[in-house]
């Protein structure tokens, strides 16, 4: 197609990007890739088939992270310049979006590299144009329970999605009973992403664990150890395109398992990409947790300084694999923040599929409720624990609690605080953060 | 005497969307609690189903593939046992899918009606086109009024139970109750069985359909002491037997605030 074409469309929705920040109605992000999107669809696949590797990382948990650290893993490659859209403009528009704006007046992208977090649906709708090399789904569990309805159903886009791009490499979680299979009956190079069996048997996948098929390629982590700062340490081993990879001490800064199996895809495309293992181990190590996915936030007052490390709980793998964490804490402090609104699915009963059993094995200090259903989660707990600590407190201003915390912590504590997306939002605004990290 | 109970648990494995593991979760403690042995047992694909070997039953709603699946199973090697048990006056309580395929007819997610089980006269439809495509939200209900006297005799020391019950409710199609069949309640906020009829849920002998997940027993806990109480009665043919009272601040603080918020 004409370059020239490109060149009113960009200038378009640059002006529409710059005219909306100024008049102060957000920052600019969704509406001109709609706009562009919808009118001029094929501007799309003009803009990214100028970028020479394109990467689409997907799946229900840990994407952003993922790309994060992936993009942390570039970022060591001198000639690296990576192009990544934010975290959670990850349907078309918002893609879109990241790419118009990163756009030069003409529509040139001086890209090496693209990688791009797809939401799980919108895959099959755009896979034709923007021909990712590498495709990575890192699971898939049931999410939001009322955004789309069938997990099947999602596992049946992503394949939809994958078929279309029949060269691509596809990188899974080779555990996950769901991803695991996602290739079958496809030509797509596939590399599995497991942990050692002693690890993988303890995580919430849905029905049987997928066990490795002998002489399959993909990487596993062995060694696994999760210190007292959340930080993991663990082994890397396999084969990529054929050659061994063994990485005896790889660390990964975010907390638990789910992020032993970030790391290793990020280990494994850049493999794919000719990074070698001793590279990505150092550029891991530069990663920093996206906010919610155990950033720690300090609030001082006079000399008391408490710390909040934040974990963020999306659907019931995620809430029990972060529990399963805390069970090494001693002295738990923690605060279970849980909203209704629709980024965070309005219908409760996930609460229920969460394990909140699995506290029982933990050290609890004290546990605090807050959110719109605050009363729900107590309801929880008080039928999770078998020796329930006495009324457990549940108050929905999170700002209540947040004072309340910082009363009962001593200085130096950490105080554990495990939020649904929008109760996570609304406790880093109040603890004086705003939304625009990265 | 001590109590004892036992629950059955249907096809745990393939029927266990959104949170209905939760109702088990709080019949189990809650039986703890009272001081009543509870135990409770899967009944899964490929298991025969005997006739007199449990209290109550209890199956949630599952994708459409297992749905599909387990009704073939069910008929061959179910229904007979859950039949007669359900006729005899055992309880059962059926979640969305678990409530959907109880009955005549149930709907599959490409909207094709499929055979249920016909145990009770109920039958559920694709919704026709004036009709929203999905009832989905809380759901907020109030409980049909001889339910209500009966939940009223179940405790040893009277006390104030709530006339409502609450939950979420997500499920396209839509049911109609036949002959011989009470709605459990008349809907207050949301939809209930249909988008048009008012009402939600279903009982016919100690059978209950309900389309309330949430999980639907732990905010309900007087709906939960009910189900247990119908089923020992039956179990020790003593119809005046009762419940103690349990403390049930947070239960009913929760719900509390879902018909404050969402009525
Ligand atoms: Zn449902």
């Amino acid at each position: 197609m004409n370059q020239l074409l490109l060149i009113p469309i960009i200038a378009f929705a640059k002006l529409l990007t710059l005219a909306l920040r100024v008049s102060g109605r957000g920052s600019g992000t969704a509406l001109p890739g709609y706009l562009v999107g919808r009118y001029f669809p094929f501007v799309l696949k003009a803009l990214v088939s100028q970028i020479p590797v394109v990467v689409a990382i997907t799946g229900t948990n840990g994407k952003t992270t993922s790309q994060t650290m992936l993009s942390a893993v570039l970022d060591q490659a001198p000639q690296a310049k990576v192009l990544r859209n934010k975290a959670g403009a990850n349907l078309s528009q918002g893609i879109l979006s990241e790419l118009l704006k990163q756009s030069n007046a003409v529509g040139r992208l001086d890209f090496t590299h693209a990688v791009l977090e797809v939401e799980e649906a919108t895959l099959p709708r755009i896979a034709r144009l923007i021909k990712p090399n590498i495709i990575a789904v890192t699971n898939l569990y049931r999410d939001q329970l009322d955004a789309y309805g069938e997990i099947d159903r999602t596992e049946k886009l992503i394949r939809d999605g994958i078929a279309q791009c029949p060269t691509a490499a596809v990188v899974v979680n080779g555990d996950d009973p769901r991803t695991s299979r996602l290739t079958q009956g496809l030509d797509n190079a596939t590399y599995f992403m497991s942990l050692a069996p002693e690890y993988a048997r303890f995580l919430p996948y849905e029905g049987k664990l997928n066990s490795r098929i002998p002489g399959s390629q993909g990487l596993e982590a062995t060694n696994i150890h999760i210190n007292e700062d959340l930080t993991t340490d663990f082994s890397v081993q396999g084969q990529i395109n054929h050659e061994t990879v063994h990485l005896p001490q790889a660390k990964t800064v975010s907390p638990g398992f789910f992020h032993v199996y970030n790391a290793l895809t990020a280990i494994a495309i850049a493999n794919l990409l000719g990074i070698d293992g001793a590279t990505a181990i150092a550029g891991l190590k530069t990663f920093k947790p996206a906010f919610g996915r155990g950033e720690i936030l300090t609030r001082q007052q006079g000399d008391k300084q408490v710390n909040y490390r934040l974990l963020l709980v999306k659907n019931p793998a995620s809430f029990s694999l972060s529990l399963e964490l805390l069970r090494n804490i001693p002295a738990l402090k923690l605060i279970l923040a849980i909203n209704d609104n629709t980024a965070d699915g309005k219908d409760v009963s996930w609460l229920w599929d969460s394990e909140l059993e699995r506290l029982n094995q933990a050290n609890i200090d004290w546990i605090l409720c807050t959110g719109i259903r605050a009363k729900d989660m107590a309801v929880r707990l008080k039928y999770a624990l078998d020796v329930p600590p006495g009324p457990i407190p549940a108050e929905e201003s999170i700002r209540q609690i947040i004072d309340l915390s910082f009363k009962e912590a001593g200085s130096g504590d950490t105080v554990f605080v495990l939020p649904t997306y929008t109760a996570m939002l609304e406790f880093r605004k109040l603890m004086g953060k705003t939304l625009d990290v990265v | 005497m001590p109590y004892a109970l036992t629950i059955t648990h249907l096809y745990p494995d393939y029927l266990n969307l959104y949170g209905d593991t939760g109702n088990l979760i709080v019949l189990r403690r809650r039986c703890q609690w009272m001081g009543i042995d509870c135990t409770v047992k899967p009944l899964t694909m490929e298991e025969v189903a005997q006739s007199g070997q449990t209290d109550f039953y209890f199956m949630g709603g599952g994708q459409d593939m297992d749905q599909v699946a387990i009704v073939n199973d069910f008929h061959q090697l179910k229904h007979e046992a859950i039949q007669a048990d359900t006729e005899a006056g055992v309880v059962f309580l059926g979640v969305c899918g678990g409530y959907q395929l109880m009955g005549n007819t149930f709907l599959m997610g490409n909207g094709e009606e499929t055979q249920g089980l016909g145990i009770i006269n109920v039958s559920t439809r694709a919704p026709s086109t004036d009709v929203k495509q999905r009832c989905i939200g809380n759901l907020v209900v109030e409980i049909n009024s001889a339910v209500y006297a009966e939940m009223q005799t179940i405790y040893a020391t009277p006390r104030k139970i709530p006339r409502t019950l609450v939950g979420f409710e997500n499920h396209s199609g839509q049911t109609y109750l036949g002959n011989g069949v009470e709605p459990l309640a008349k809907t207050i906020a949301g939809f209930g069985n249909n988008a048009t009829a008012e009402y939600e849920g279903a009982r016919y002998k100690n059978v209950f359909g309900s389309y309330m997940h949430g999980s639907l027993l732990p905010k309900n806990p007087h709906f939960a002491d009910y189900l247990i109480g119908l089923a020992l009665r039956r179990k020790y043919a003593d119809v005046n037997l009762t419940l103690p009272t349990l403390t049930d601040t947070e239960e009913f603080a929760a719900h509390e605030f879902v018909v404050q918020r969402y009525r």
